[in-house]
């Protein structure tokens, strides 16, 4: 169960998103508490996709190697095309969230999949409009997971950075 | 908050509506919203002011009621319910000190939160605010005043009448009035606000319901007779039979 106190960073690029990352990473916080949500550029000369080589999911596509790399560094992995965003790569505990949504586990009316597993964090609707539409520009979402204290110090240290936005959601 | 952030007009417009913010120079609004950090709380959350007084809190949508309660009795009394664009631990903005008073939010709340000190350097910086900010206080402790009134001197009937008073906006001459704030919530949440119970509240809402002063069904209130009302509100203190 993904804990229902989360921290919200908008990026404008996956660089700058990549950057939030090491940095939490560095401050101490667990790498399995994040999740991160793309749009997972795509040009239309070009495939999108993800394949298995043994035990490791490799993304192919415009950011293979962010992907790639967030995959193998946090907890979940997933890949999909949600009606009005389009492609959704998603990692971090997000993904259990997102899969419970498609399978019904939770609804929620008026949202998409991605929607519903953002509600199903503690995320309320006005936010998730907003969010969506973040993904939809090609920006990236990186939710920091955890207590009180924990989301608090980790708004403190992304909002000091390259954050767009950064907000915090508490249950 | 980043004034590139997508939140960032609409928590500054949100202020510029607010009585209490209303009035102030664009500047100064943009300066405390890029000071404050944007929360969300989810509804029921319930905490003792002990873990947020540290920090200046101003509602952006939703409403939060500030109550204290007796534990041995279980009776709780509402202190303030407070609405889009209204500060709270205002009070330990002014004497730096937490107060004994719980928070809650009855809806999913947005608000926008800065540390207290922060709060402090910007009225330093911006003294025309006490202009907005003096009269709100007073409005503050009429409220509260006028709360130990009412518990003091009038019955049931007339703290009830007065409650939904305060939260109606329209002219006196109007009949049918929709209280703001207060029109959805439970008849034991209007007991809490006028310190009786819920079994006596209703009794109350069912009477004038059938005297059609006011139309009350489960989550709904309204007034149909609003002049009726201010009558009922009227009662001498000498009268009162608590």
């Amino acid at each position: 169960m993904v804990q229902e106190n989360s921290c919200v960073a908008v990026y404008d690029n996956h660089l700058q998103a990549e950057e939030a990352v090491h940095l939490l990473q560095k401050n101490g916080f667990d790498v399995k508490s994040l999740s991160i949500v793309g749009k997972g550029y795509q040009r239309e000369e070009h495939p999108i996709g993800f394949y298995n080589t043994g035990n490791r999911i490799k993304f192919w596509g415009a950011q293979g190697a962010f992907w790639g790399g967030l995959w193998e560094l946090l907890l979940g992995a997933a890949f999909f095309w949600v009606p009005g965003l389009g492609t959704v790569v998603i990692a971090g505990p997000l993904v259990s969230a997102f899969v419970a949504a498609l399978e019904g586990a939770t609804v929620v009316g008026g949202l998409n999949a991605l929607g519903v597993a953002l509600y199903s964090i503690g995320i309320p609707k006005d936010s998730i409009i907003r969010y969506e539409i973040a993904i939809k520009s090609d920006r990236y979402l990186l939710i920091v997971h955890g207590d009180q204290s924990e989301v608090e110090r980790a708004h403190d240290l992304l909002a000091a950075g390259d954050a767009r936005d950064v907000t915090i959601h508490l249950s | 908050m980043n004034p590139e952030s997508e939140f960032f007009d609409e928590s500054a417009q949100c202020l510029m509506r607010s009585p209490l913010f209303s009035g102030l120079e664009s500047h100064a609004i943009e300066e405390i919203v890029t000071r404050c950090r944007r929360e969300t709380w989810k509804r029921r959350r319930q905490l003792p002011m002990e873990e947020t007084w540290q920090r200046f809190h101003i509602l952006q949508s939703g409403r939060v009621r500030l109550s204290r309660s007796n534990p041995e009795s279980g009776r709780m009394i509402t202190l303030f319910l407070l609405g889009p664009g209204e500060p709270f631990c205002i009070f330990s903005l002014l004497d730096g000190k937490p107060h004994e008073v719980m928070l809650e939010t009855l809806d999913d709340v947005t608000l926008l939160s800065l540390p207290m000190d922060e709060a402090r350097q910007w009225l330093e910086q911006h003294p025309e605010f006490n202009r907005k900010l003096l009269p709100y206080l007073g409005e503050q402790m009429c409220s509260l005043a006028g709360l130990a009134a009412d518990l003091a001197l009038h019955n049931t009937e007339t703290r009830l009448a007065r409650l939904i008073l305060r939260y109606i906006d329209a002219p006196a001459e109007q009949q049918h009035v929709t209280p703001r704030l207060i029109n959805d919530l439970s008849h034991e949440f209007l007991a809490e606000m006028i310190g009786s119970v819920r079994v006596v509240v209703n009794r109350q809402l069912q009477h004038w319901k059938q005297e059609g002063i006011v139309d009350a069904h489960r989550g709904h209130l309204e007034v149909e007779a609003l002049q009726e009302l201010v009558r009922r509100a009227e009662e001498p203190p000498h009268k009162a039979s608590v």
